[in-house]
This record gives structure tokens, sequence and C-alpha cells, in this order.
């Protein structure tokens, strides 16, 4: 610089004086604010790293209320099937006034004192059940699967249905005649335009053993002779290839069913199938995430479907006998009601009583195993919960460390701004004041 | 030794006062002006006057003496290099400057950081989320209040988006009105300095060198070096009887990179002749092919083929891209340039890249569409694609909001399957029942004949139901009514489907009700329908309807932006609502399983928060370049918009403060050629006051001596 003018000097001075405002005001800003940026001019890539981590903060907050949430419905349906579980085999360390207790009193009752009664408690904890398992958590039915808003069981005249369909259904198993189905008519004829089918388990006995048997008959009269299914047109209904002909039984094993029958009662045991099975899944911070096709993959979402049928079981076994609790309970309630009181057991009532016993302790393992994994899963709720807290404090600690200001940092740079600022105003006196003209006389 | 006139000295003695006495003066008239905005310091000429000539025969003894001092002029003290970078440098400052302060405006719209809950969640950002968290919570509990939640959280969204894009509009519209503003500036500018040239003009023709208008007209042009880069040139004008005065011109600075074009130095003010600059409603037509083997042609005539290089022959387009135009060189009178070759180009529409300086970043902020940019805008600017103005960020909030409304609503619409995932067949039942199940009605879409995508037939195939069910079947789109017949309804599709059931005579055809009954089965109507109060609707069976329409008061998906887009009607009204499931359980027996609380749909609506997607340009403007403007979720989207602002905002700060600090000390320098310093002026009065002195008391010796010649010399002979 050639010369240094007065007016050069001052506008220098006032844009170093302006500087040094900015920077105070700039670290005042700083110290008022509390964030080492307040626009994403300041710092881009802070800022936008910071956005995301309070978008992940707020998403936690989220699933934690979701987490929750479930927890306590999960929480809810634990005291339910705690219920149950007590009513069906273990009360306080005992078996007294269970279904297990009860049910074995009865058994070893062979005089029936007090079958009368005991039917009514059986009755009384099997509707208590079904009480148990109608559950509501925040408006919504617990153990209704995906149904949250309608009542899950219902018991219409001893029959109890889940979400309409009654829980005894099973595919019914069709005779099978080499492949064909077996038609009756309404006079229990075998004949292709009846409308009744005939389903498994009726007997069938061999052309030759038949006629050996009719035969035998012949030569001793005291001999039976089974009654086999005649056919419409006349004469007996034969099947099986030539050669290895046989003939079907007529007794009490015949059951038959109409094809709309067959087909509902095919429908229900699918809709069980698949409503012991439902699944919804809630987000509780797992990733939810879907694949190429729009599938959610399931282990990003948290199954929080409960489905009743599946902790008190469903359809028939092969004997053709039911595998819910409530359903066994009615079948042993029948039975228990067949023999008057101070009646002793006839033997197959006995038998079959003792059967379904046995069934119903099946029923009740497989009740103890579906609420152990369901316990699981509320410590698996729970354990998420604490996975979420502690999500929760890293990024709020992670974005509060973009974003803070270190304070003695803060503090320190203000001091330094003001002091910077002081020295430019008492500059600025001494500029303003002295020249040559000062010194003439 | 030659002859000494007796009184010579008393003139070289006045001619010292004089000179000192101009002196002080001048240093006085500094002192004044020190404070005074432009001015420059000025400073005394005088010469050493020596009069007379030689002498054919001079005595070899005779000695020339000087006769004093001889002012010859005020002259000013400038460095023109200096005055060129200095404008140079402005123009940086005033596009840099500009610039910052437009990105700040968007910023203060956009920039959400310490904005929003807990001192810094964000507000657009933070409710984008909060809609994903309403979801995810309807998802836990599809119940009708979570549903309300859901709409509540997505109305202030839509609240939000409008308010966003309304803030942007203002924005635009206030930097529209500043521009034209900046426009009435420069006019005004160059007006005064036309004007100023005029008077320095004459001034000079009458022997004053008016070096106040020019510390003004320097200061114009100081201030017009802001608005745009400019060229100053300095030339002498021959005026005749052999006076020159000097010429000002000035033209624009040759700012546009592309060597082809040469509007970019168009004169702007030649001497006493200037132009103005305007923006008219119109601009010609850009010759796109301009550049192209040879092609010299800047516009284009109305045939849309010939180019021309004639602004008013060229075909005229609306003037969106706030295209300037300069106009013809007149003088104050308003009389053309005397030299007609100076007006041959004139009014000159300037290239989109002719200007820098804040009238250029002005105009950038109005027009830049980055990514958005078309390819008449490339031909324009070859950097269009990279340059980020308020229609940018207008685009990119109008894409977001356009894709989250596309997305959500083509969730909301779809098709019902069974519980395998294949889609229902066939599905009965009444109205209200088919409503509960979310399936959908009267939804107006602009495909063949209009057919929505569930109605209810009468017993002529067309239409039935009660009067309370009709409004919910009319099939909008073609206007067709609940009680139209058929011979209405066909005209109705004609109006669609031209020659439908037409014989080749025109005449109707015989099976025109058949006809009439397939198109409808084709558009999931069974003609078995007719005369019933329930309907079976075959396949595809679509559910809901759209969540989110450019106006609250229709369910109309098109043209969604962030200034219109708002929850759909029907939404609004709960006819329809976030649809939870698209599966129906075990339908088969029209008794389908009731799964009240399956989220299935609702889910994928979930998933959709922080799904990946492409954001293209062209699905907003199908003439666009770019193709993919960012891939993410609808957050990161947002965020991204933020983060390209401070990204251009920071460098442009950058920028701004490096060339101001440059302006600042040419300017410094400048002031140390031309500024008033006190101590030099302090200096020149003590140096002047004591020439003055020195003058004065030569003029004192002078006269002693000569009275010593006068008075007391030759006593002898008294």
């Amino acid at each position: 610089m050639i010369r240094a003018t007065t007016g050069g000097v001052l506008r220098g001075y006032r844009r170093n004086l302006m500087s040094s405002f900015i920077g105070l005001n700039k670290a005042r800003e700083t110290m008022l604010t509390q964030r080492t940026f307040n626009s994403y001019a300041e710092d881009p890539a802070a800022a936008a790293k910071a956005f995301k981590l309070r978008k992940a903060r707020m998403g936690v907050e989220t699933h934690y209320d979701i987490c929750d949430d479930t927890f306590h419905k999960y929480q809810v349906a634990y005291n339910s099937l705690q219920g149950i579980d007590e009513v069906l085999d273990t009360k306080n360390g005992e078996c007294m006034n269970t279904l297990s207790g009860t049910t074995l009193k009865m058994l070893n009752d062979p005089t029936g004192d007090a079958r009368e009664q005991l039917t009514k408690v059986l009755d009384q904890m099997s509707e208590s059940l079904i009480q148990n398992m109608n559950q509501k958590y925040a408006g919504n039915f617990v153990f209704a699967g995906a149904d949250g808003h309608n009542v899950p069981f219902k018991i219409e005249n001893n029959k109890l249905y889940y979400r309409g369909v009654p829980v005894d259904a099973e595919k019914p198993v069709l005779f099978d005649a080499d492949g064909a189905q077996v038609k009756l008519n309404a006079n229990g004829e075998v004949d292709p335009a009846g409308d009744n089918i005939l389903l498994a388990g009726a007997g069938t006995i061999s052309k030759a053993d038949y006629d050996a048997a009719v035969a035998n008959q012949a030569t001793d009269p005291t001999a039976k002779v089974p009654d086999v299914m005649q056919a419409a047109g006349g004469g007996i209904a034969t099947f099986g290839p030539a050669g290895s002909e046989y003939y079907i039984i007529q007794d009490d094993s015949v059951k038959t069913m109409t094809q709309p029958e067959i087909d509902k009662a095919t429908t229900d045991a699918e809709k069980l199938k698949y409503l012991a099975g439902e699944k919804y899944f809630v987000d509780i911070g797992l990733g939810f995430q879907e694949n190429e096709d729009g599938q959610l993959i399931e282990s990003s979402g948290y199954n929080a479907s409960l489905s009743g049928l599946s902790f008190l079981g469903y359809g028939l076994d092969e004997d053709g006998d039911p595998k819910n609790v409530y359903s066994i309970v009615q079948k042993l309630k029948e039975i228990g009601a067949r023999v008057h009181e101070g009646e002793n057991w006839t033997g197959a009532d006995y038998d079959e009583f003792k059967a379904l016993v046995g069934k119903l302790e099946n029923a009740s393992s497989n009740f103890k195993t579906e609420f152990t994994n369901m316990a699981a899963g509320t410590t698996k709720l729970q354990n998420n919960l604490k996975l979420l807290e502690e999500e929760f404090d890293s990024l709020q600690e992670q974005y509060s460390n973009l974003e803070d200001v270190d304070a003695a940092d803060a503090i320190t740079s203000l001091i330094w701004a003001q002091y910077c600022y002081n020295a430019a105003l008492k500059v600025g006196n001494s500029v303003l004041s002295e020249s040559l003209m000062d010194y003439l006389s | 030794m030659g002859m000494i006139g007796t009184f010579d000295s008393f003139t070289t003695a006045r001619l010292g006062i004089y000179a000192a006495q101009h002196g002080l003066r001048v240093t006085g008239n500094n002192i004044s002006n020190i404070n005074t905005a432009g001015y420059t310091r000025q400073r005394l000429d005088q010469i050493s006057l020596k009069t007379g000539g030689n002498d054919m025969y001079r005595s070899f003894y005779d000695n020339h003496i000087g006769n004093g001092a001889l002012v010859t002029g005020i002259n000013q003290v400038r460095d023109p290099y200096l005055d060129i970078r200095f404008r140079n440098t402005n123009a940086d400052v005033g596009y840099t400057d500009t610039m910052v302060a437009g990105l700040k405006e968007i910023a203060s719209i956009l920039d959400e950081v310490g904005r929003g809950e807990n001192k810094g969640d964000g507000i657009l950002y933070a409710q984008l989320k909060g809609l994903a968290d309403s979801l995810s919570k309807l998802g836990a509990d599809p119940s009708k209040d979570n549903d309300i939640l859901t709409r509540n959280s997505a109305q202030a969204l839509c609240t939000l988006f409008n308010t966003y894009a309304s803030k942007l509009e203002t924005l635009r519209q206030n930097t529209e009105d500043g521009f034209k503003k900046d426009l009435d500036s420069v006019n005004e500018i160059l007006t005064n300095i036309r004007n100023l040239n005029e008077s320095i003009r004459n001034s000079e023709i009458h022997g004053d060198n008016a070096l106040e208008m020019r510390d003004e007209r320097n200061r114009q042009i100081d201030a017009l070096s802001n608005y745009m880069q400019i060229k100053v040139e300095y030339t002498m004008e021959d005026i005749g009887a052999g006076k020159q005065v000097e010429k000002l011109t000035i033209s624009l600075g040759n700012a546009n990179p592309d060597p082809g074009v040469h509007t970019d130095e168009t004169v702007l003010i030649d001497g006493i002749y200037g132009s103005q600059i305007s923006m008219p409603a119109q601009k010609p037509q850009p010759n796109p092919n301009f550049g192209v083997n040879g092609d010299t042609n800047l516009y284009l005539m109305p045939d849309g083929v010939t180019g021309t290089n004639t602004l008013s022959q060229a075909q005229k387009i609306d003037n969106d891209n706030y295209t300037l135009v300069v106009s013809k060189l007149v003088d104050s009178k308003n009389r053309p340039h005397i030299d007609p070759e100076m007006n041959k180009d004139h009014p000159v529409a300037l290239d989109d890249n002719d200007l820098y300086g804040s009238l250029q970043a002005t105009r950038e902020l109005l027009t830049e569409k980055g990514e958005f940019a078309t390819a008449d805008n490339m031909a324009l600017d070859e950097n269009a694609t990279i340059k980020r103005g308020i229609p940018y960020y207008q685009k990119s909030l109008d894409l977001l909001a356009q894709k989250f409304a596309e997305q959500y609503n083509k969730l909301n619409q779809g098709t019902l399957v069974d519980q395998n995932g294949d889609p229902v067949d066939s599905i009965t039942g009444t109205i209200p029942e088919l409503k509960a199940l979310d399936i959908a009605f009267s939804q107006a879409i602009g495909t063949e004949g209009g057919f929505g995508d569930g109605y209810y037939v009468n017993a002529e195939g067309v239409f039935v139901g009660t009067s309370a069910h009709a409004p919910n079947c009319t099939l909008d789109a073609a206007g067709i009514k609940a009680t139209d017949t058929v011979d209405e309804a066909l005209a109705k599709i004609r109006k669609v489907v031209p020659g439908f059931a037409t014989n080749a005579d025109g005449t109707d055809a015989a099976n025109k009700l058949d006809q009439l009954k397939d198109f409808m089965k084709n558009h999931g109507v069974n003609d078995d329908n007719a005369g019933k109060e329930t309907v079976t609707l075959t396949k595809p069976i679509k559910l809901g309807g759209p969540l989110f329409s450019n106006r609250n008061d229709r369910d109309d998906p098109t043209g969604i932006t962030a200034a219109n887009i708002s929850i759909a009607h029907k939404w609004s009204t709960g006819d329809v609502r976030v649809v939870p499931t698209c599966v129906q359980l075990f339908g088969e027996d029209g008794k389908p399983l009731p799964h009240t609380t399956q989220p299935e749909n609702i889910n994928h609506m979930i998933s959709m928060v922080d799904k990946s997607l492409v954001y293209d340009p062209k699905e907003l403007d199908p003439d666009a370049v770019g193709s993919k403007l960012f891939q993410g979720s609808f957050n990161d989207m947002f965020s991204n918009m933020m983060t390209v602002e401070g990204n251009d905002e920071r460098v442009n700060n950058v920028k701004l403060n490096t060339h101001y600090t440059a302006l600042i000390e040419i300017d410094t320098s400048r002031d140390g050629v031309s500024g008033v310093d006190l101590n030099d002026e302090a200096m020149n009065m003590m140096q002047f006051q004591k020439a003055y002195s020195a003058a004065c008391r030569l003029m004192t010796a002078i006269d002693e001596a000569i009275d010593r010649l006068i008075n007391n010399t030759g006593i002898a002979g008294r």
C-alpha cells in the first residue's frame, strides 16, 4: 500500500470491528442455544446425521409404546393362562378342585356317591376356562388371534366355537373303495345316486369269508353271518377286483355324511388349522422390512397373535375324540351323566371315561407347552423393552454429542470473543483521535 | 544581458501567492469532502511560467528567468486499473451476496435444525416420522380411534406441506418483486450515467473538467458493477474545430463462458446515449441449433424452423426464464444514437448467462431447477442441472409430496386376495356389507368407459339399488347415473368409446343390451345382479380408496403437489379408511371370517416409511433431463433437500467472504490512491501556507528593492 489514508484506515477498522462483533454474536448464539450448529449450512454432514439419529429415537419411542402394550397384553394373557393352568391340574401345588383332580375323583369313585356334583363341577370348570380365554386387554380380546374386536369363543348347545368355527371340526376321511367313494341312499343301500357318502371306519368282509360264514351257518344255525350292505338294484354290493371281492359290513361303524356336510367339515378343519397358526405382526423395533416380493420378513416383526385354539386344542384324534379341553370335559360330563348317582360304572363307560381322562392329560400337556412358549415370548418382549431403553439413551447421547456444545469450550470462546471485541473498540478510539491536525499550532 | 522589466518580479510574487492560495483551497476542498461518498482527492496542477520566446539574435549573456508558477488546473487522483479490479470483484460480491441471501431465505423455510420438539426434532421432518409412528400404532391396533389419529396426523402433514409450499411460493414472488425493483434501480443508474455523461461533456466543451460530476459518475458505475459485470472504456471524441472531449462507454462484461455468444458484450452506455433493460412478458424463441454446424442464428422465426438474429422477427414465447432485453441507445431526448451501426442489433435479448452479478443471482434464484431442468433449459445453459434456485426446492418438495401420496394411495387400493394370496374371484353382499369389508365403490378412474370398481345394476342390466345406494354407485367419470336407462348409459359410454354397440350404418346394434352387459361384466359387474339388492363383484375386486387427493373436497389423486396435497374427501368423512388388510379369510361361502385386528396391509405402509425409493424428476415433469434426484426414504429425501441447500449456502458463503475480503482490500488500495488523508492534507496545508507567506515576503523584498531604486537611487544629482 502506497498510502494509508484516513478513509482507508477507517474502512479497514470498520470491517474488522464488524468481523469482531459478528464473532462475538456467533459465540453468544452458540452459548445461548447450546448447539454446535444452528443450520445445515454450518455443518451439513453433522446436521443430516443428527436428524437421522433423532428419527431413530422417535422410532424407538413408538416401538417402546407398542412393545410395552404388547408386553402388557401378554401379561394379561399370562394371568389368564395361569388361571386356566390352575383349573386344569395344579392349584397351590395340589390337584384338588382341578379338572385333573375332579376326574380322578370320579374315576376312583366306583360307587358314584358324588358323581352328580362332580359332573357339575366339571361343567363349571370348563366354562371358567372359556371365560378366561375371552379376556380383553385395552378393548381387544387377547386370545382372538387377529380378530381382537370380536369375542373368540362362544358356546352354543354345549358346542364350542372359535370365531364361528366349531372347534371339533375335522376333515372327514372317506371310505376308500379302491379309490372311489361309496354313496348310500336313504335306505342305506349302495347307490351311485345316493346323497350319503360312506366315511372310513366301516368294517369289511371278503367275499370268501362271507361265503364261508354263510356255508357255516347252513351247518350250524347258531353261527352268525354279518349283515352286509345291499346294492340299490338288489343283491349284495360287491367291491374289489375279481378274485378279491369284499363286502361292507352293515353295523354301528357305518357312518355317512352328505357332500355339503363333508365340504363344510373340510373347510372348517382348514379354518381351524389356519386360525390356530394365524399370525399378525407388530413393529417393536426389530427392523420391520419387506422382502423383494413385498412380503414382511417375519423375523423383522413380532407376531403378537395369541390364538385360543393353540392353547385349548382343536379337531379330533384318530379315535374321533375331541382334542379340545372344553370338548373333552363336555364328553366326560356326558359320560358322567349317563350313570346315575350311586350306581357303579359300567365297564365300557369306565374305560371310555378313563381314556378321555388320559386325553385330557394330553390336552393339558399341550396347553402347558403353549403356555411355556407364550411365557418365552413375554420374556422376549421384556428384553426388547430393556434394549429399546438402552437404544433410546444411546441415540440421545449420540446426537447430543453431535449437537450440544462443550460448555467450557463455549464459555471460553465467548469470553475470548468479548475480549477481542473490547480490544477492537479501544483500538477504534485511538484510530479516530490522532492525526497531524491535532499537532498544528 | 537582456533587459529586465522593472515590475516583472511583482508578477512572479503574485503568481506565487495565487498558486499557494489555490493550493490552500484545494486542500480545504479535500478536507471538507473527506466524508463525501465517492469523492476523489484533488490535486493542484501548476507549472513554472516562462514568458516570451527566443530572440533571433540573442545575446550570449542574455539569461532567461522564469516568471513564477502558473496554476493550469485541478486534477483527480485515480488508478483506472484499481477501478477495473474493484468493479469486477464487486460483481463477484453482488452475485454471491445475493445468492447467499436467497439461500438463507430458503433455509429459513426448509432448514429445521434446532426447530421442533426436543430442541431439534424438526417440524415437517418430525411429522413425516409422526405419521409413520401413527401407522405403527394403527398396525398394533387397527381400531377406529387409531384410524382417526392416523388421519389427523396425515392432515397435519398435508398442512405442513401446504405451508412450506406456500412459503416457498411467497418467497419466489417476493424475489420476483425484488428482481423488478433491481431492474428499476439498474435503469435509474443507466439514466443517471447517461445524463452525467451529457453534463460532463458540456462542461468539458466549455473548459471545465467537472470533477465532482465524475465522482458521482464513478459512484454510479460502482453501484452498477454490483448488479452486473461491466466493461468501462474511456475514449476521446472529436467534437469538431480540433477539439476533443472524453467519451465513456459501458458494455456488459463478457460474462458468458460460451465464446460464440456476443450478446454479453452489449453496449449499455455510449457517451450521451444510453439504453434501458427490461423484462418483457414474452421473449424470442431461442434457436436450439445455435452453434450447430455453424448456425449463428440466435432465434427462431414463427415458422419454428428458420433462424434469425432479428429480435422483432423472432417467434415470441412466454418469458418464464426472466430473459432481459437491452433497448436501443437513445439520448436524453429519446433520439437514437447518431451512429446507426450502434443500434443495428438493438434491442438485444440477453442470453441466459450474459449477466453476472446480483441481477444474475436473483435470476438464477428465480429460474434454476437443478435436476428438473428441461432440454430447453439445457439449450440455454449447459450447466442448468447443477444450478438450484427456488424452483428446484419447490419441485423437490412437490416430488416428495407426490411420491408420498402416490405410494400410500396405491397401498390403500389393493386387490382383494384370499388367505393363500390368490385374487378372490367374486364376492357377494349388500353395499353396506361390502363397504364394511373396505370394498371400493364409485372410484372415478379415467379408463375405458370411466367405470368405477363396483356398482349396482338395475333390471335392465344397468343399475339397481335404492336411491340411498345410488349415489355410491355412480359411474361418475362417464357421467352415468343410477337412474339412467340402457340408451342413456350407452350414449354416455359412446362418448368415451366411440362406436360402442353401433352398426356400420350408425344404428344401434341389435344386441346392444348384451354388449352393455358384457362391457359391465368386464368392469366387474355380473348381470345376474339385475334387480337385486345384493351384488356380486367379479375380480379384480378393489379395496379402499385414495388417502390423499389434490383437493379436500375430492378423491382425485392426480397432479398432487406440496401446495395442494390434502387428505381425500372420503377419508375425511370416514367413508374410506386405512385398509388394514386385503386378505379375505375363507370367503368362499359368502361369509368370510372376520379378522378385525389383522394389520397386514398397514404393515406394508409401515415398511414403506423406511423403504428406499427413487425420486425421478421425470415423474413430476416428463421433460426433465435428470433421471435420479435422490434415492432414500421420505425423511431422507427431505433431509437431502436441506443438505443440498446447506451445502450451496456454505459454498457461496465461503466465496462471499473471499470476494468481500478482496473487495475491501481493493477498495482500501483505491482509497490509498484516491482517498483523502488528514495527515497528507495537513502537510499540504502547511506547505501552501508557507508558500503563500514566502510569496508575500518576496513581494515585500521586491517592493523594498524597487523603493531603493526609485526613492533612494541617484541622490548625487539632487
